[in-house]
């Protein structure tokens, strides 16, 4: 039962709970994200095609990660919390 | 035959344990108070005790199989103190087929020296509706049995038993017979209390002896103005998630009415005539209260055919988690269930709601550890849950998992729970309780730790799948897929 009322005391002294990122800054910051990766990805779409795809695959790993990103925030802003 | 030596043993221990606990207190008054409810019972029994021995600090209570077997919690405090009494494991006195609570008083008390405890239990079960069936708009009765006497191992001067309802309509009580205790009437009722007593000079009762020449049974039958409601099965999911700051609580009821059965078939046209001149027929369970938490939003309540639109929901704002916010503020939910639950009728749904996990979570940041406290149940006032679990789900990732639950669980398992964006999954603790009732209304405490890069698994995830899309389109792009070459690309 200490072991009970010293977690309790502890949880009551310990700050809330502060996300990384504000949840009000979340549907603002999917939409950013989300269409810096559609332009992105239609940027990708115009590129010539070489033998080494070294631009294609720099511009494929930014949209990628804006892209992810963008999909936790937007997941996080329609209310399924992931 | 080792095993018989060693019952024997066991046996003739406590045997002579008791034989020694039976000489160092005496019960100057014993009070037991019986409040009948509907499918729960609260009885709170007051001990006035004398020690006789100097340096007394163990007090034994005494209950009977049946009575064991109905308190689903049990509780000793001293009078003027907030602290429950530490108890030791139960024990079964098999010679004299009792269970004995042993107490563990903080202070030793001297020779002499009085004290007086109260034991408050909670019985589930113990009452039945009599007659056992009813038609739609008949009264509700219930019968509540139980023992004459409260046994201790100790000389009591003087004990009454008061059997309080909560209308003072009572059909019928036992009068008991050829009582060696008092010569005054056993029995009185005045209001809505019975009193049996007050009895004198009982001697140490807790004996196979005292049980078989004096105790009596005796019976309450009585009307009762609510509804019975009994949770049969209730499934609680809390998941957390740190993205979205968001704790959401989710219930899956199984409500039943434990009241008389249904006899004859439900009429509509009758039930609506009832509603409409408001006289509510207490064996229907029409709509019932719940206090959720403060700060709650996106509330939803649907069953197996859809939402249920039935309800009133009153939100009180986000209480955040500190040592001088009110944490009496709730929000009140008037719950009518899609249909009215008539006596034995079920009725399955699910509750749920999601609140800010700022109001329920903290971060110890000398350890690194985040601490969750979920509640166990939204209590429903005098309602009985039979079979309930909680599973807590943390975020991914999430390692050196502790749990505290206020009281123990039947079973505790730690398992994997797999959702949207997940990879390697969850970690969700889950309890397995039974036969809770609403003093269990306690908050589970699950600590534990997210390392930043468990944070990033569920982005990096997605931008892997993106990142094979684009790897397809680029190998796509560089293959000739044209049936017919020499038409122009």
């Amino acid at each position: 039962m200490s072991d009970y009322s010293a977690i309790q005391t502890l949880y009551k002294s310990a700050t809330p709970f502060s996300p990384y990122i504000s949840v009000g800054l979340l549907p603002y910051l999917a939409f950013v994200l989300l269409s810096g990766t559609f332009a992105l990805a239609f940027y990708f779409s115009t590129l010539p095609k070489t033998v080494l795809p070294v631009h294609e695959t720099l511009i494929a790993t930014l949209a990628s990660i804006l892209g992810g990103f963008g999909v936790v925030a937007l997941f996080n802003s329609v209310g399924v919390y992931v | 035959m080792i095993l018989l030596c060693r019952l024997a043993l066991l046996v003739s221990l406590i045997a002579a344990n008791l034989a020694w606990a039976a000489h160092s207190f005496e019960n100057t008054a014993i009070v037991r108070t019986v409040e009948l409810g509907g499918a729960s019972v609260h009885v709170v029994t007051t001990y006035a005790v004398k020690a006789l021995e100097p340096k007394s600090s163990v007090y034994t209570i005494a209950l009977s199989p049946n009575e064991h077997e109905k308190t689903s919690w049990l509780e000793v405090r001293q009078k003027g103190q907030q602290v429950a009494l530490s108890l030791q494991p139960v024990l079964l006195d098999t010679a004299n087929n009792l269970y004995l609570y042993r107490a563990e008083l903080p202070k030793q008390l001297a020779i002499n020296e009085t004290t007086n405890l109260i034991v408050e239990t909670v019985q589930t079960h113990a009452t039945y509706p009599w007659p056992e069936q009813a038609e739609q708009g008949d009264e509700q009765a219930l019968k509540y049995e139980t023992d004459l006497y409260v046994l201790s191992p100790y000389k009591t001067s003087v004990q009454r038993t008061k059997i309080r309802t909560l209308s003072p309509r009572i059909i019928s009580y036992t009068t008991p017979e050829g009582i060696d205790f008092t010569t005054d009437n056993p029995v009185t009722k005045s209001g809505a209390t019975i009193t049996y007593g007050p009895y004198h000079n009982i001697p140490a009762s807790s004996t196979l002896e005292f049980v078989q020449q004096h105790q009596k049974h005796i019976t309450a039958h009585y009307n009762h103005d609510f509804p019975c409601a009994e949770i049969a099965t209730l499934k609680r999911a809390a998941e957390i998630s740190h993205w979205g700051a968001n704790l959401n609580i989710q219930d899956e009821i199984v409500l039943h009415n434990a009241g008389p059965t249904l006899k004859g078939h439900f009429s509509r046209l009758q039930f609506q005539s009832q509603t409409f001149y408001n006289r509510p027929s207490p064996t229907i369970l029409n709509w019932f209260t719940l206090h959720l938490p403060a700060g709650i939003r996106n509330v939803y309540y649907y069953d197996l055919i859809g939402n249920v639109s039935t309800s009133r929901l009153r939100t009180a704002p986000s209480v955040p988690k500190t040592l001088s916010g009110n944490p009496n503020q709730y929000s009140v939910m008037e719950v009518r269930p899609r249909y009215p639950l008539l006596g034995g009728w079920n009725y399955t749904f699910t509750l749920g709601w999601d609140a800010p996990l700022a109001d329920s979570t903290s971060f110890d940041s000398k350890t690194g550890k985040y601490i969750v406290g979920v509640p166990v149940m939204t209590v429903i006032p005098d309602a009985v849950v039979d079979d309930a679990e909680v599973k807590i789900v943390l975020p991914e990732g999430a390692t050196d998992v502790e749990f505290f639950p206020p009281f123990p669980a039947k079973n505790t398992t730690i398992s994997t729970h797999v959702t949207y964006l997940d990879t390697v999954g969850r970690p969700a603790v889950t309890f397995h309780y039974e036969r809770l009732t609403d003093k269990h209304s306690g908050i589970i405490y699950v600590t534990y730790k997210v390392p930043f890069s468990a944070h990033l698994r569920k982005p990096l995830a997605v931008a892997a799948g993106l990142i094979g899309v684009f790897v397809l389109s680029m190998g796509w792009r560089r293959v000739d897929m044209r049936l017919d070459t020499k038409q122009k690309l």
